[in-house]
């Protein structure tokens, strides 16, 4: 099944440092689009009008938090995976994340490169999983609505 | 038992009171270095992780683009165009990697001058520094710690060097910033202003925290007095601040504050330190 564009990633923190550090190393291993923001209002404005597949947002942010962001996100791209990146006191947070928002994942600061890799591939998959079982429910309902129709027509024609 | 009254034994007295109490004060002030040294810490912690993180992973990344590199040059026959473009790409972004871990340990070797100030022995010697330095190095150390909820805006006029005792004034702003930070219960903004008032500096750190009722008021500098859950407050700072403040270096301290607006906590450092220039 081939894919339709290059998966997508939203990568939200207030330090620029940390998104520039996610990009390059995703830049390098992967050939997914990045996009980073260090301001999660631009960032909520940015997903209403472009799709990504995994949303990474940093927990501690000024003015909206991780979870709030993450929230936003839920509204606006239900299919999106969501993933917390927490600091070591945060753990509370995180649980509070898994309840509230269907949190795919939390990655603790600082991360192991490689685990976060594999969080954001399984991410991608999920995401895309979902919308394509989506896509062919909607395709399998007016399957089905047409057949009813055929279905009805035969009927009335032999009735 | 028949006891000698008269002023030699009431002077024995007080001087064995008085010395019992100034060891008591002295352990009181060593408990809240120690407390000190606590706060100091937590704000380290906190600071840091952000550029760790960052070198971590760019450290990792640099490497990995290595190798990419070593490859894509060791092609037979030298690389081909695109193998070019792509080698060139990466050393690019590495580059860039390299600029920003040059970044992150910058912001990680700064926060050592406020460590050595803090665990340096309490100086004899008072020595000239600027007031805002001293403020600018303490401010990160808050600020990782509480950026979600507070907002720190500076407000800093250049003001000129006075003699301190720069460890102990350490001490004082950490507190005032961190006190200021704990009173905000939700969002809420820390100002901290400069100015040079006269024959004196001017400190103030403003926050929009829940403020000081009036009944507490009498009792802030006092040691002990604290509103903070146990374990949170020691009831020390505020009293000791007020010893570095106005018995060390001859200044004043002082605060306003509105219940349900905030709370602003005023420090003037003299120009000219008692006793004259150089202690």
């Amino acid at each position: 099944m081939s894919l339709n564009s290059k998966p997508a990633v939203l990568i939200v923190d207030d330090e620029e440092m940390v998104v520039t550090s996610i990009r390059a190393f995703l830049k390098l291993e992967t050939d997914y689009v990045v996009h980073g923001f260090t301001n999660p209002e631009e960032a909520a404005k940015f997903l209403e009008s472009h799709l990504v597949d995994v949303a990474v947002a940093d927990y501690v942010m000024p003015k909206m938090n991780g979870i709030q962001f993450l929230a936003r996100a839920k509204h606006l791209q239900p299919e999106a995976t969501r993933v917390l990146l927490t600091g070591y006191a945060d753990k509370q947070s995180a649980i509070q994340a898994i309840n509230e928002l269907a949190l795919f994942q939390y990655v603790e600061k600082p991360w192991d490169n490689a685990a976060l890799l594999l969080v954001i591939q399984s991410g991608i998959e999920r995401a895309q999983l979902i919308r394509q079982l989506r896509d062919k429910i909607s395709e399998l309902d007016m399957a089905h609505t047409s057949l009813k129709d055929v279905q009805s027509r035969l009927l009335r024609a032999f009735m | 038992m028949a006891e000698e009254a008269g002023p030699h034994s009431v002077q024995q007295e007080v001087a064995r009171l008085r010395a019992e109490l100034e060891a008591v004060h002295g352990r009181l002030a060593d408990a809240y270095r120690l407390a000190s040294l606590g706060r100091l810490m937590t704000g380290i912690v906190h600071e840091m992780n952000t550029p760790l993180a960052s070198i971590l992973s760019n450290s990792a990344v640099i490497e990995r683009g290595l190798e990419t590199l070593e490859k894509l040059l060791a092609e037979a026959g030298g690389p081909a165009e695109a193998q070019g473009r792509r080698a060139a790409e990466i050393l690019e972004q590495l580059r860039g990697l390299a600029a920003v871990n040059q970044t992150a340990c910058e912001r990680i070797s700064a926060l050592i001058p406020g460590v050595k100030a803090f665990a340096r022995v309490e100086e004899a010697e008072p020595r000239k520094a600027d007031v805002n330095a001293i403020l600018r190095s303490t401010l990160p150390l808050a600020n990782s710690e509480f950026r979600s909820r507070v907002t720190f805006e500076t407000d800093l006029e250049k003001l000129p060097e006075i003699y301190c005792y720069v460890p102990s004034l350490y001490q004082v702003f950490l507190n005032l910033l961190v006190n200021a930070a704990q009173a905000i219960e939700q969002q809420g903004r820390i100002i901290v202003r400069t100015r040079r008032e006269g024959a004196w500096i001017h400190v103030s750190v403003s926050d929009t925290g829940r403020g000081i009722p009036p009944e507490d008021r009498p009792k802030i500098f006092t040691s002990g007095f604290t509103t903070k859950p146990v374990g949170v407050g020691t009831g020390l700072g505020l009293s000791i601040c007020r010893q570095i403040v106005v018995d060390r270096h001859g200044g004043k301290i002082d605060f306003e504050s509105e219940p349900g607006a905030g709370t602003t906590f005023h420090v003037w450092l003299p120009l000219e330190p008692p006793g004259g220039a150089g202690g």
